[in-house]
């Protein structure tokens, strides 16, 4: 699903620089990156997803090359390919929860916002808790169910390969389990890739493989 | 291009305050030299089209402005008083047809015009209902006046007393309507049309009393010798006429001194009218003449000048707000960085995002602009009665 050969970055300021020589992560794997603060796990996160781009190496992701790919193309393959989950929630305020959830489709026109996409949508939403929630206003909703919608966002699109920057790291323990529980069933049911950066190493247990992010910190 | 609209909608309906703020701002800067220039030419329009029509006025020394505004609009500035002879003069001449005016009364806020039955003729009025007044006492009521106080023929109005507190002053007269004009869509419609005479009996010129040479009036006599009767107080003063008392109604001295707001002349022909004009160019002379349009025109250049000083205003006021318009929207992409980086991040392509907010701004211009067409459009239908009112009251 990923493969990452000779990978460096480093940002234009500062001398932080990140050099990962060789990492993959197979289809289906679940797979947490841990590491101090700092240490590029982040970075990693968004180099994978074609935010970010490398000064030297290859990043392949489901058999594209995303570092050859001009930014329009990428953010196309991103939204086909890759559900975002982020800390902070990153919702919009000025949205519903359905249209939250249904962003990817209303910003990126690649991708056709249909009855079946509201519908699953309604369907995801519903299976995770926040079925009856879907006319509210993100400020209205507590923090589990904030994180919960920004997920049935990433998970809408069906994407392959789901990335999840600290999902749990602003939750409280049950709200923990049942976000973990809602991407792990989706990653079992789908065959999908779950690629999650966390500094909480109680959920380490529950992934196949956990990558020490000290090793390529450069 | 639907989605990009639905999500700017959002935005702006989420942030109505702002959104509201914004779109009132540019509907202001559209609308105020816009509506402006409707306001100012329609009223020029209004006022000119009847000042065209009216050929000379005759009136006391004074302002020509109030004698105009008072002759044509019934405007609520009276202008010095003129004499009756004024009219009889300008008839005795054969160079004009004289149309004497006194509008000085009120039945509420509506005008009461003494005049003659000439009148309805040169303005071309035709009667809904009814006929002209044809005794003392009578009126004809314009169409909105029919309209707001709910009467036609057969019923009565009654002048306003002048100063409720003044015993000697104007007393109000009852008077019956004899005919109700058809809509004119001129300052006619507000007014009360009563005979010359009848507005001086209003004014307490003309008046009706007991016969105190009765019997029954003994009470009322003061003092009697052999030619006069003197009465008293107690002596009973009819406030309104009828077919019993008309006949006693009166007037004591000549009425060539009684007194006009002005005289309509309508000259035979134009050479007629240079002739008469130049009889009032006499500096010594109590009246004037004048040439309505003449006086509009003035009033409108006015009125012109002080538009352009407006306009300049609210351009410069404009320009400001949009500034300031430009400057929030550039702050509030700063504030919305983080909002533009998720959307992004998750796979948004700049062109839609970029697209969504420059929606936001057209949509906000759009709704501005319609209102501003919105209220223009009210302002082109309801400025000109609303700025006449405003000027002539």
């Amino acid at each position: 699903m990923i493969n990452i050969q000779g990978l460096q970055f480093s940002y234009g300021e500062g001398d932080f620089s990140l050099q990962v020589p060789e990492l993959s992560v197979v289809s289906g794997e679940t797979v947490a990156i841990v590491g101090p603060s700092g240490s590029g796990k982040t970075t990693l996160l968004n180099l994978i997803a074609g935010n970010a781009i490398p000064q030297s190496g290859h990043i392949t992701t489901n058999g594209c090359e995303v570092t050859g790919l001009h930014d329009a193309a990428r953010r196309n393959f991103r939204i086909a390919n890759m559900g975002m989950v982020f800390q902070e929630f990153e919702l919009l305020e000025y949205l519903a929860v359905l249209d939250n959830i249904l962003l990817p489709y209303r910003i990126n026109r690649t991708l056709a916002l249909d009855t079946d996409v509201r519908r699953r949508a309604e369907e995801i939403a519903q299976q995770v808790g926040i079925g009856d929630k879907l006319h509210r206003y993100p400020n209205h909703l507590s923090q589990g169910e904030r994180q919960r919608v920004a997920v049935v966002r990433a998970l809408v699109v069906r994407p392959p390969l789901l990335l999840a920057d600290e999902p749990t790291g602003n939750l409280d323990p049950d709200n923990k389990d049942r976000v973990l529980d809602i991407l792990f069933g989706y990653a079992e049911n789908n065959a999908a890739t779950l690629v999650t950066v966390t500094h909480d190493h109680d959920i380490l247990p529950r992934f196949q493989r956990v990558i020490d992010f000290k090793n390529f910190y450069g | 291009m639907g989605d990009v609209l639905y999500l700017a909608w959002r935005y702006l309906l989420y942030h109505r305050l702002k959104t509201v703020i914004l779109v009132t701002s540019i509907t202001l800067i559209i609308y105020l030299p816009v509506g402006l220039n409707v306001v100012v030419e329609q009223s020029g329009e209004h006022l000119t089209a009847r000042a065209e029509a009216t050929p000379l006025l005759v009136g006391a020394k004074g302002s020509p402005l109030e004698l105009a505004l008072n002759s044509l609009y019934f405007s609520q500035d009276y202008p010095e008083l003129v004499d009756y002879a004024e009219a009889t003069a300008i008839e005795d001449s054969s160079l004009a047809t004289a149309i004497p005016l006194y509008v000085r009364f009120r039945s509420r806020s509506q005008p009461i015009v003494g005049t003659s039955l000439d009148y309805f003729d040169f303005q071309r009025l035709d009667f809904a209902s009814g006929r002209p007044m044809a005794v003392l006492g009578e009126c004809v009521i314009g169409a909105a006046v029919a309209e707001e106080f709910g009467v036609g023929v057969g019923d009565t109005v009654t002048s306003s007393p002048e100063t409720v507190f003044d015993l000697a002053g104007v007393y109000p007269l009852r008077m019956k309507i004899a005919g109700v004009l058809a809509k004119a869509f001129t300052p006619d419609d507000d007014a009360i049309f009563v005979d010359i005479k009848t507005a001086w009996i209003i004014q307490g010129l003309g008046h009706g009393h007991q016969d105190l040479a009765q019997p029954d009036a003994a009470a009322s006599v003061l003092n009697r010798s052999q030619d006069n009767i003197v009465a008293n107080a107690a002596l009973v003063q009819y406030n309104e006429i009828t077919a019993d008392n008309a006949d006693s109604f009166h007037f004591h001295g000549d009425l060539a001194g009684y007194p006009l707001t002005a005289v309509i002349a309508v000259p035979n022909d134009e050479k007629s009218g240079v002739i008469l004009r130049g009889r009032y160019t006499n500096e010594e002379r109590d009246s004037q003449i004048v040439r309505p349009v003449t006086v509009i025109d003035e009033l409108l250049d006015t009125i012109l000048t002080i538009q352009q000083f407006i306009v300049a205003a609210v351009i410069i006021v404009g320009l400001a707000t949009v500034a300031t318009a430009a400057l929030v929207f550039m702050l509030s992409l700063r504030l919305r960085r983080r909002e533009i980086d998720t959307m992004h991040r998750i796979g948004g392509s700049r062109a839609r995002v970029a697209s969504m907010l420059l929606a936001e701004v057209a949509i906000v211009i759009v709704l501005s602009v319609a209102l501003a067409t919105a209220i223009t459009l009210l302002t082109w239908r309801f400025g000109p009665g609303v700025i006449e009112s405003f000027v002539l009251s």
